[in-house]
């Protein structure tokens, strides 16, 4: 006797966006990465195959930082020193784009100029033909003033500047348009939000799909069931049809995982709680399965263990059971 | 070391002489006492910083700043609702905002009708009757009352009726000056209580001329305004419409500053009395037009929200701001006159129309009075804007109600160069968008002095139609104009320049007030929203909008809708009705049928408290978008090139 699997067809289809530019195209990129263009929820494999997998973001620094956990600096050594050799042993880790963070200062403690924000990524750019991603410090004032010159510096090789926020989002948007790229628009964690600076960031005329929805999460143990359900919804949504949440998720479980108590402390906590290392690259690898399952098309993770078990796991969802 | 038992000499700059005050007085009550009035605009939270004086002398301990720079500290400003006299000090209060009387409301309201086929003897419940009492005699030693009664009966038909003790101290002296001819005033059909007998209200020695007017008066009590019609009972007609602020604004501006200010030391006796002297004073403008005495005023039917008529009876109001949100009454009994303290005749019958709910309170249920809601064949969406929106929704068959908080800003509050709908206020707005220059119209005609409601919904929705902000309320600091720029509160526009205005001082909006606008549209929006979801019914099917408040009178549609504040349908369907709580009032007044049917409507209203679940919060999100995150619902707008 046989059983037939009901099927949901949605109305709305997931854009994709491609991130990075090949010689060909004007940039100097060896491949592009693409995200998005998913007609079903996540591994529906019977209903849709996705046309394009999850991908891994791996987080590098413009400087050695200095609030990263003791673990992180270890497993990097000293490529931490170089964003240039950071990159290749990112690359080799198995990333398959990278995000360069910005740092607020330099190692002379002064803030950072937008000339070594450029030498920064331009090194990063020679070192790795992945595509790139270039976030700003995090303070508005100084995020538009890096990636603007980060974006002139780079013009053509369509990486994405972040991070757009609808308090702060004009002068990345305005540069990612005058030089060909594509942008990261981070809200707190609601539905509304997410849509409401999609559609500010589409109103200066971006095309979205140069956009990527960051819409916050928090780590496993710490708010995940909120961004999880935030992330669903806002797929859902973009199924349903509404133009403005078709777009690919970017979130960060590696820089939530690793704010968490479990991943930084090693010393002074119940023995219950197991090996240190072991015990922090599972909460950033869980963090991050959770969110890809939720619909995350980015994960952006800090621990090259843990891109090597997430991309495991990618692999085991998108393989496609012979059955379907 | 501070001296707790002593005596501080505070000399106040507009008082006539100093006072004499114990450590730990605040300066709100120091100059209370000493006959200065310092407005307190949010009840004495220390939220607002608009009742700061300047400490030229001595000290004070100031318990918060908030609001206050630290060079304003510096300089000797204190806020005086937050701040204790510790010893000697000289205070200069700055001038208090004078509250000027609303021009518009007064002697250009138009007439009012009486209602067509209505008949005054069979319909008001107030009646005058003229007797002649056979005289005691050796053979007829009747008491008094007896004879009054009996003649009642045979001469009026009035069975039974009922008098206060101050009224037998006087029956003796009216009949007997009178030569037992008198003139009788019977509330005769009290609602709260059917059958009961007729209750005297006036006797007066001899006969009074058919022609001379029984007086009532319909009173609205606004949380910012206070209206009163002066009606003859004996025809129904209105014959005088006058309307003040409520002098409890400077004791707060919304209810919950105002309860949380009945709070507090003899708070709640200052309202009451605040609130009394509103009424009192409008009473005595009204009479003079018609050569009346107040104190030939025989009935008052008050309309109101829950929290006003509260203040109003010095019932305890703070329940209505707590968890879980419940009233002392929501019905409250027919009252006298010499109970509530209200300047008309001490016997006059007071009736408090029935509130729903703490948030719906009586200017609702006569808002669906005088609106033909409650009788509409079509579905109707009522919205009453003011600093809490009401909204009912609903036709012939059922009514659904809900109150959502959108605060002061509509009404120029909480907005930094926001204020009422007075003289120099700008109440239009055009903005050019190649230019961004505006151009403006001012109430009164002359200087701008600042921006009301209408003018800051006009403005709003110009600068979102010219760029001047995004969606999102942000204001674009790259615009090519010298009136985007960066102000003390953040991004501003400028929308008079200080040689334009009354006052000297730019007037700007700025992004924290456009904030304050987005959240106001949204809470309203919102609420309209969830409600019509509640009940299921797409907006589409509502036939008419009817928007009241005394703010209804001057908003512009296109520009409302523009905002996202009313449903983008076409402009026919909405209707503004202005005043619909004193209207209600005053058809209750003249019609005892009116009268039932308010009370009917407060029965049918069902209640939706929008704090319950999630459903409120989401819609208030979604609406917190110029005009709405789901740009779908507005089409209208979308099409503006």
């Amino acid at each position: 006797m046989s059983a037939e699997i009901p099927k949901d067809s949605w109305s709305g289809t997931v854009r994709t966006v491609t991130l990075g530019a090949t010689p060909a195209e004007g940039g100097t990129r060896s491949h592009v990465v693409t995200v998005g263009g998913q007609k079903t929820l996540p591994f529906m494999h019977f209903e849709q195959v996705a046309p394009n997998r999850p991908v891994v973001a791996v987080e590098i620094k413009d400087r050695c930082p200095e609030d990263w956990s003791p673990l992180l600096l270890e497993v990097w050594g000293d490529a931490a020193i170089s964003p240039a050799a950071w990159a290749k042993q990112a690359e080799a880790a198995g990333a398959h784009v990278l995000v360069l963070a910005l740092s607020l200062t330099g190692d002379d403690g002064k803030p950072t100029t937008p000339q070594a924000a450029v030498a920064a990524t331009k090194a990063v750019l020679e070192a790795s033909g992945l595509p790139l991603l270039v976030f700003g410090p995090g303070q508005a004032e100084a995020d538009n003033e890096l990636l603007v010159a980060v974006a002139e510096a780079t013009k053509g090789e369509r990486i994405a500047l972040g991070i757009c926020e609808d308090k702060n989002y004009r002068t990345i948007v305005a540069a990612a348009l005058a030089n060909g790229h594509c942008v990261t628009a981070r809200s707190p964690m609601d539905v509304n939000l997410a849509k409401q600076l999609n559609i500010l960031i589409h109103d200066m005329g971006l095309p979205l799909d140069r956009i990527l929805m960051d819409p916050t999460t928090g780590a496993l143990g710490y708010g995940i069931e909120y961004g999880y359900s935030v992330m669903e919804r806002l797929r859902l949504a973009a199924l349903q049809g509404d133009a403005m949440t078709q777009l690919p998720m970017i979130v960060t479980p590696g820089f939530e995982a690793w704010k968490t108590k479990e991943s930084k402390v090693g010393r002074d906590v119940p023995e219950a709680w197991g090996d240190w290392r072991e015990r922090a690259i599972t909460w950033e690898t869980l963090t991050a399965v959770t969110l890809i399952e939720s619909g995350a098309d980015i994960v952006v993770l800090r621990h090259p263990e843990s891109v090597r078990r997430v991309r495991q796991a990618i692999d085991d969802l998108m393989t496609v059971p012979e059955t379907v | 070391m501070v001296n707790h038992m002593a005596e501080h000499t505070v000399t106040f700059d507009t008082a006539p002489q100093p006072i004499h005050v114990p450590t730990g007085t605040l300066l709100v009550e120091a100059a209370r006492l000493a006959g200065v009035d310092i407005h307190q605009p949010c009840g004495g939270q220390g939220r607002c910083g608009r009742c700061a004086v300047v400490v030229r002398e001595g000290t004070v301990r100031r318990r918060s700043t908030l609001r206050l720079s630290g060079e304003d500290v510096a300089n000797g400003y204190a806020l005086a609702c937050q701040s204790v006299v510790e010893g000697n000090a000289f205070i200069t209060v700055p001038p208090q905002e004078a509250i000027e009387r609303r021009l518009t409301t007064d002697l250009t309201a138009a007439a009012v009708a009486v209602p067509a086929g209505y008949n005054p003897t069979q319909a008001q419940t107030v009646q005058r009757v003229r007797l002649s009492l056979p005289p005691p005699s050796m053979d007829d030693q009747r008491d008094d009352w007896s004879r009054l009664q009996t003649t009642l009966r045979q001469q009026a038909g009035i069975e039974l009726i009922r008098a206060s003790l101050a009224q037998f101290q006087q029956i003796g002296r009216a009949l007997r000056e009178g030569n037992w001819r008198v003139t009788a005033v019977l509330d005769a059909d009290a609602w709260d209580c059917p059958g009961c007998p007729a209750r005297l209200i006036d006797l007066q020695a001899g006969h009074c001329p058919e022609d001379t007017p029984l007086w009532g008066v319909a009173v609205d009590i606004g949380t910012t305004t206070v209206t009163l019609w002066l009606v003859d009972l004996l025809t129904g007609q209105a014959r005088a419409q006058v309307a003040e602020y409520n002098r409890q604004i400077t004791r707060g501006e919304d209810v919950i500053s105002r309860i949380i200010y009945a709070g507090k030391n003899n708070g709640a006796v200052e309202l009451r009395d605040l609130v009394l002297e509103t009424i009192n004073g409008l009473l005595e403008t009204a009479c003079k037009r018609v050569q009346a005495q107040p104190a030939d005023v025989v009935k008052a039917t008050i309309s109101g929200n829950s929290t006003m008529i509260h203040l109003l009876l010095k019932v305890p109001a703070e329940s209505i701001r707590l968890s879980p949100f419940v009233t002392a009454v929501n019905d409250i009994p027919t009252l006298t006159a010499r109970e509530v303290g209200l300047n008309i005749h001490p016997e006059a019958t007071i009736d408090c129309l029935p509130g729903v709910a703490s948030y719906v309170g009586a200017d609702i249920t006569a808002g669906v009075l005088a609106s033909g809601l409650e009788d509409s064949d079509g579905i109707t969406l009522f919205i009453d804007v003011g600093t809490n929106g009401e909204i009912v929704l609903g036709s012939r068959d059922w009514l659904v109600t809900c109150a959502c908080s959108a605060g002061p800003a509509f009404e120029g509050s909480g907005v930094v160069n926001g204020m009422r709908a007075t003289k120099g206020a700008i109440e239009e707005v055009w903005v050019n968008g190649a230019t961004f220059e505006p151009t403006y119209r001012v109430v009164g005609g002359g200087k701008p002095r600042g921006l009301c409601g209408s003018g800051l919904i006009a403005l709003l929705a110009e600068m979102s139609l010219t760029g001047v902000v995004d969606k999102g309320g942000n204001i674009n600091t790259v615009l090519p104009t010298p009136r985007v720029r960066l102000g003390e509160h953040g991004p501003e526009y400028v929308v008079a320049w200080a040689d334009e205005t009354a006052h000297g001082h730019d007037i700007t909006i700025t992004r924290v007030d456009v904030d304050n606008l987005v959240r106001a549209k949204a809470a309203i929006y919102a609420g309209f929203t969830v409600l019509a979801e509640r009940v299921g019914l797409p907006l589409e099917t509502v036939e008419r909008v009817l928007v009241g408040g005394s703010f209804g009178k001057y908003i512009n549609v296109e520009k409302a809708v523009e905002i996202g504040l009313l449903p983008d349908k076409p402009w026919d369907c909405f209707h503004f009705l202005g005043n619909t709580s004193v209207r209600g009032a005053y058809l209750a007044l003249i019609d005892r049928e009116a009268r039932a049917r308010v009370k009917a409507i407060a029965a049918r209203m069902t209640y939706i408290e929008l704090s319950a679940d999630n459903t409120f919060y989401e819609a208030f999100t979604s609406a917190l978008f110029l005009p709405h995150t789901d740009l779908s619902r507005f089409p209208s707008v979308q099409a503006v090139p």
